[in-house]
Formats: structure tokens, C-alpha cells, sequence
């Protein structure tokens, strides 16, 4: 359950952010999440609503998401592909392994949208 | 004007605005991993950061490594776990420093706790310098592949009763580490684990993992895992 050490780490970065811009509240969260960072989106918007209630600048925040795809590049076709494996693929035009990750490990929040 | 009765009274106007963050939801932890490599990296040490299940040998392998670096190489380990002390207890019975770190619930080391390890294993060494700093994380094969704790080299080891299917199940934990450790290897007369289908899943997940079979019972496999630490401190520092 990283999900809740990453809520609390969320929380601390988002009262900062309040703060800087004097905000009243953090009315909405928005995340974007890739296929391959290991993050269950439900378990982290559960631990997120359990822990923000304690933080008043943030009870009323919500999480937004974004789920992006696993895309690879091959380096030697130039071709972009999409994948649901976790496993290391092949170029499915050209069999090649080399392999640039275009998306698929995101784990970042993009914007925060404040009551001012 | 007020957006609600057009009564004139601004107090009551709620603005919202939207600002850009575009930043990692692990930036705190990434931020003191960076500030832990480079203390590491200014004091020339080798950090390794070890993770699996609970049970799978890691305190095991880490006193056997004692015994076969014979003093060669000054070692100091931080241990991880949710309570007690038994971990850093054995490791100190070999006539090495080491810190316990005891998160009090929380299934992984964070890089912060492991800053703060670190200065309590510095005042314990009194001066003395360290070659290699073991870390070594919560038996858990899930969350400590999310936290960067500041490691030149991560290593994870599923042991051999656990079975071939490990990989695959808990994909973070092999493609975020650089060696493999398949552990406990005099039990493979006693189960039905196919070595080869738990290497080949593992490499179909990180191409350029190395893997070293090891029984810290037998001995068997040490010498490689020795010749990878020493390799690895050469190549670091």
C-alpha cells in the first residue's frame, strides 16, 4: 500500500502550493498516471480522500486522472506502438529490441486548481 | 460583483485559477535520495539497496557476505523493518555497525529515514570510513520498488520456496534493479521451480539484469556475488 505514503506526500506538496499562491482551498487535483508506475489510481484517490480530511485547505479537493498508455519507439524503424505487456517487447513491425519508452511511467501531477 | 444575488459585495466572489505543477508525486523523496547519492558519492561509498518478500534470506546473504569479505572491505548496514531490533542485533554479533530503522507500520524505506540512519551509523563509525553501505529494506517485494533511497545498485532476491512465478507477479521489483539474486538454491531438489523459466520471465522484464544464483547455506554462488560487489565498487568509485 505505497498508495498511502504517496497520498501523504501529495498532501504536504499541495498545502505548499496552497499557500504560495494564498489560496482558500484546493478545489481539484489533476494527475497524470502511466500504465507501468505500479500505481492503483483507486487505492491512491482512497488513501487520498481517508488522509486529506484532516488538512481543511484540502476537504473538499478532488483527484482527477489521466491514465496514460505504455508507447514504445523502435530506434531502428522510427515506428511508435502501443503495449498492455509489463513484460519487455519487440518491435511488432521490425522485431527489433531496441527500444526507446516514449510514455507508460508517468507518476506526476500536472495542475492544481485553487479557490482564491 | 457577487456571482450569486448581484449584491455588489466582493467578499463573497470565490476565483479560481489553475496552476501548473508538472512535477514527480514523489518529489520529496526524490529530492532527498539525490541529497543522500551525493553525500554517498562525496564519502565514496558504494550504496546497495536490498528488497524482497520477508523471508527470503536477505539477512542471511548480508552475514555471509561479512564473513567472505573478511575485513577486505569496510561495510556498514542500515536494516529495515516495521518493529524490532533483530535484524541490526545479528549484524552487529559479526562486528559490524548498523542502525536499525523501524518504520512503525509502514511497509518501506523512504529516503528520508534513510538520511537520518545514515548520521546515526556515521556516529557509530567514530571517523572511520565505509566502502559499502548496505541497505537493507522492509521484506516486501511492492512498495520499496516505488522509493529511490539514494542506492547506487538495487538488488532483489526471491528465494527459491517462493516460487518461479515471482517475477512476473511483482514486475517493479525486477525492473528497477540491477541484480537478481535467486536465493536459497540447496532447496531446488525439494521444489518444483524451474531456474530457467523464472530467468528468461526476469529478463523479458529487464534485459540487462544480472542474475546470480546463491545458497548462503551451502556457499554455493558466493563467490559470484562477491566478485559483482567488488566490481561494482570499482566501477563506482
Amino acid at each position: 500500500m505505497h498508495e498511502v505514503s504517496i497520498a501523504l506526500g501529495m498532501i504536504e506538496e499541495l498545502k505548499r502550493i496552497a499557500l504560495e499562491n494564498n489560496a482558500q482551498k484546493v478545489t481539484c487535483v489533476k494527475l497524470k498516471i502511466g500504465k507501468m508506475s505500479g500505481i492503483v489510481t483507486d487505492s491512491l484517490i482512497f488513501a487520498f480522500d481517508a488522509v486529506k480530511l484532516e488538512h481543511p485547505i484540502l476537504s473538499s479537493a478532488t483527484i482527477s486522472i489521466e491514465e496514460v498508455p505504455l508507447v514504445y519507439e523502435c530506434t531502428k524503424c522510427r515506428k511508435t506502438f502501443e503495449t498492455d505487456s509489463l513484460a519487455f517487447p519487440s518491435c511488432p513491425f521490425c522485431e527489433s529490441y531496441s527500444l526507446k519508452l516514449i510514455s507508460g511511467e508517468e507518476q506526476n501531477i500536472e495542475n492544481v486548481e485553487l479557490e482564491v | 460583483m457577487c456571482d450569486v444575488c448581484g449584491c455588489h459585495d466582493n467578499k463573497n466572489i470565490k476565483e479560481h485559477k489553475t496552476i501548473d505543477v508538472n512535477q514527480s508525486l514523489l518529489k520529496s523523496n526524490e529530492e532527498a535520495a539525490h541529497s543522500n547519492r551525493r553525500h554517498f558519492d562525496e564519502e565514496n561509498i558504494l550504496a546497495i539497496n536490498i528488497i524482497s518478500s520477508p523471508g527470503s534470506g536477505k539477512t542471511t546473504l548480508l552475514e555471509k557476505t561479512i564473513d567472505a569479505l573478511n575485513n577486505d572491505i569496510s561495510i556498514g548496514v542500515l536494516e529495515g523493518d516495521i518493529e524490532t531490533d533483530l535484524d541490526a542485533e545479528r549484524i552487529r554479533k559479526k562486528g559490524i555497525p548498523a542502525v536499525q530503522l523501524t518504520t512503525g507500520g509502514a511497509c518501506h524505506l523512504d529516503s528520508v529515514l534513510v538520511h537520518k540512519g545514515f548520521h546515526s551509523l556515521e556516529h557509530q563509525l567514530n571517523g572511520s570510513k565505509l566502502d559499502i553501505l548496505f541497505i537493507e529494506n522492509v521484506g516486501n517485494l511492492v512498495c520499496p520498488s516505488f522509493f529511490d533511497l539514494g542506492e547506487h545498485l538495487r538488488v532483489v532476491l526471491i528465494s527459491v520456496p517462493e516460487g518461479h512465478d515471482k517475477p512476473l507477479k511483482y514486475p517493479k521489483a525486477i525492473r528497477t534493479s540491477q541484480v537478481f539474486v535467486i536465493s536459497k538454491t540447496d532447496l531446488l531438489p525439494y521444489f518444483d521451480f524451474d531456474i530457467e523459466k523464472i530467468k528468461k520471465d526476469a529478463l523479458s522484464l529487464n534485459p540487462s539484469l544480472k542474475i546470480i544464483e546463491v545458497s548462503s547455506k551451502t556457499g554455493e554462488g558466493m563467490n559470484e556475488w562477491i566478485d559483482v560487489l567488488k566490481k561494482q565498487k570499482d566501477i563506482s568509485h
